[in-house]
């Protein structure tokens, strides 16, 4: 007897002993419809959460955001990272800091940064022409995500700069204590 | 010609593809969400600043209070109308003392708990009381203060219970229990 006709008599003997039990054997299928509403639920819900906010906000890492009891929202406008190591816009490293969190002397003209200044004009030529488009006011508000432990020297020089870039509305974000 | 018999077939769609792409995007969209809620506070650089309230009629009420707090190392001094809170008598400003000592003297300036914030807020109350109208305050500070005493002295100057997200979204008027809500942000003074 060969193997073949080996497993078709044990399938024949076992499927005799199941249906004299009355057992059949069904095959399972997997339900998907159900599984398929909820992930398409939680998707929706997370895009739209998403899409609220109409600046993302991610801090550098090591930055420490202020705490606050402020609850206003965070409005639209061009976020400037200011950490204690670095100042980052438009996810570009545009200034270091020394090792006592000041910025470096080389970057700075008085009260101006430099480096920080040109690029803060490209973008606020990119928000005029943008806001134009759409006609709209442009705001020219800028968003600080500053550091718990940032010097009020280091701000004024960013608060300057971005009021020399045209900048007039200033927000400091901060995390929402107990909100 | 006889008719052609056909017969409905049921087709499972194939959802797998479907959900392989919902599965991904559930982990893109948590991280790119913000776990901490974020807020923003308003602030002016002080042209820009709005006056104390538009409305003339309390201007030639009142006189403006032009309320300014400087935060020091060792506390703070906060003047209005030009005159020093505390100063000696016939000053108008008193350099060597603070109008507002620090709650926790001899601690670094990392401890952010070292000034006495329930004080300047008892201090901003009587302001507010004097001068209903008024809701501006001019902040300033040394070099060396950090960021998060600025925000506690904002917050404590605008009040604990104050509320804006309404009168900030919606067009509400601003709680009564919001004082100098308006900060003007600037170098040097004091």
């Amino acid at each position: 007897m060969s193997a073949e006709s080996d497993e078709a008599f044990l399938a024949r003997k076992a499927a005799k002993r199941q249906s004299r039990r009355g057992f059949v054997e069904e095959k399972a299928i997997l339900g998907m419809t159900s599984l398929m509403d909820a992930i398409t639920i939680i998707v929706v819900y997370l895009l739209k959460n998403y899409g609220s906010d109409p600046v993302v906000i991610a801090p550098t890492q090591g930055q420490k955001v202020p705490l606050s009891r402020a609850d206003t929202p965070i409005q639209d406008g061009v976020p400037i990272y200011v950490s204690q190591k670095s100042i980052t816009l438009a996810e570009k490293r545009v200034v270091q800091m020394d090792e006592t969190g000041e910025i470096d002397p080389s970057a700075l003209q008085g009260h101006l940064i430099g480096p920080l200044y040109d690029l803060l004009a490209e973008e606020a030529d990119k928000a005029k022409q943008m806001a134009e488009g759409k006609g709209e006011e442009w705001e020219g508000r800028v968003i600080l995500i500053g550091d718990q432990n940032l010097k009020f020297s280091v701000l004024v020089d960013v608060m300057y700069t971005a009021g020399r870039a045209e900048f007039r509305e200033y927000a400091f974000c901060v995390v929402q204590q107990g909100g | 010609m006889g008719r052609k018999k056909f017969e409905e077939e049921e087709i499972e769609a194939n959802l797998l593809t479907v959900m392989n792409i919902m599965l991904l995007l559930i982990p893109a969209l948590l991280l790119a969400m913000e776990i901490a809620r974020m807020a923003a506070i308003a602030v002016s650089p002080p042209k820009f600043a709005a006056t104390a309230d538009d409305n003339k009629e309390d201007e030639k009420k009142e006189k403006p209070l032009n309320l300014k707090v400087f935060i020091m190392e060792d506390g703070y001094r906060v003047s209005a109308s030009g005159q020093q809170a505390g100063a000696e008598a016939g000053k108008s400003a008193d350099s060597n003392s603070p109008t507002i000592a620090l709650a926790k003297p001899g601690t670094s300036l990392e401890d952010f708990d070292r000034y006495d914030y329930t004080l300047l807020q008892a201090e901003a109350r009587k302001y507010k009381d004097l001068f209903p109208h008024e809701n501006v305050v001019t902040i300033s500070a040394e070099n060396s203060i950090p960021m998060q005493v600025l925000i506690n002295t904002m917050d404590a100057m605008r009040g604990n219970d104050c509320k804006l997200i309404g009168a900030m979204t919606l067009n509400e008027e601003v709680p009564p229990e919001c004082m100098f809500w308006q900060a003007i942000v600037e170098a040097g003074a004091g």
